[in-house]
């Protein structure tokens, strides 16, 4: 399946254009920047930095970080196409795709947790909610670790 | 200015042994990028709110991030310089590596004059009223140049004479 996918119009251009494959790392760059950046200030307060931060308005928040993931997603997957057999094969990828998913599962548990307490007004953070909050931030510093290794591990 | 830089730089006893271990890139370059998610969503939530977004915020309140946002900037600052020891002839030779610079320049003035000219009335703010004209420019100059950043340091490996091995 993977070298079908090697072969596909789409794989060829990311491949063979000298443009496509620094544009689409240009785009994955920022997109990382804003998903992690803005799930790591969420989970932060979270923990209980930056007390005076209504937890709330990273519902609002959370609506950038996932426009940012649907373009890392396009642009992750387009750099995966060119490749697709080694990146498949590659640890350091798998994890990091593991650590992504794992991500974006918790920020599903942790955003209805947040419209709950929109719903109720409620400004408390439960313990379990801290405790979601800590894996999720260090879930998306495991996928920064494990992307980053990509380049250097086979 | 650049040369002196360079030639002080190279073959000095840091400049050798980044060169001599080789898990320095990857773990400096995992920094780099943990930095860079500090520094940018920090600045995302601060600024977006001075741009007059997400209202719930108290204005004052997401200023509680700057401390975030200058430690991501100092991880990325140690970093960056020790990237900069490590191949001091490519860097300084990369146009791209000399545009990132200036723009770290200018986003650190934009940041002064926000510092220095409107911060002062933050507080005044209440959390319906309107973002003035002077803060909304500020917010977007910031956020445009710190993009502009992340992306002239992505292209460093891939253009403007970089001689290293890229990924």
């Amino acid at each position: 399946m993977f070298v079908w996918i090697e072969g596909t119009p789409i794989a060829q251009w990311v491949s063979l254009s000298l443009y496509a494959y620094p544009f689409l790392l240009s785009v994955h760059i920022v997109g990382l920047a804003v998903v992690v950046g803005i799930f790591m200030m969420r989970d932060l307060r979270l923990i209980g930095c930056f007390k005076s931060l209504d937890p709330v308005a990273f519902l609002s928040l959370g609506r950038l970080a996932w426009t940012g993931f649907f373009f890392n997603a396009v642009s992750g997957l387009m750099l995966f196409t060119s490749q697709a057999l080694t990146f498949a094969e590659n640890t350091a990828f798998l994890i990091k795709i593991a650590f992504i998913v794992a991500g974006m599962a918790l920020a599903g548990v942790i955003h209805a947790r947040l419209r709950v307490s929109l719903l109720v007004g409620s400004a408390d953070i439960s313990r379990s909610t801290r405790t979601v909050a800590l894996c999720s931030l260090l879930t998306w510093t495991g996928a920064i670790i494990a992307g980053r290794l990509v380049a250097y591990i086979v | 200015m650049l040369e002196s830089i360079v030639s002080f730089v190279d073959g000095s006893a840091l400049n050798q042994w980044i060169v001599a271990a080789w898990w320095i890139w990857p773990v400096f370059e995992i920094l780099h990028f943990f930095g860079l998610s500090l520094l940018f969503g920090g600045l995302l939530v601060i600024d977006l709110r001075l741009a007059g977004h997400f209202r719930r915020l108290d204005p004052g309140a997401t200023h509680t991030l700057i401390p975030v946002v200058l430690a991501g900037f100092t991880i990325n600052l140690i970093t960056g310089i020790l990237f900069f020891y490590g191949d001091p002839v490519t860097y300084a030779s990369n146009a791209m590596f000399q545009i990132k610079m200036v723009l770290i320049a200018f986003a650190g003035l934009n940041a002064l004059v926000y510092y220095w000219l409107l911060h002062p009335l933050v507080h005044n703010w209440t959390t319906s009223s309107e973002a003035p004209l002077a803060a909304k420019v500020v917010a977007y100059i910031s956020l445009t140049l710190w993009t502009a950043v992340m992306l002239c340091g992505r292209l460093i490996p891939y253009i403007g004479e970089y001689l290293g091995t890229g990924n």
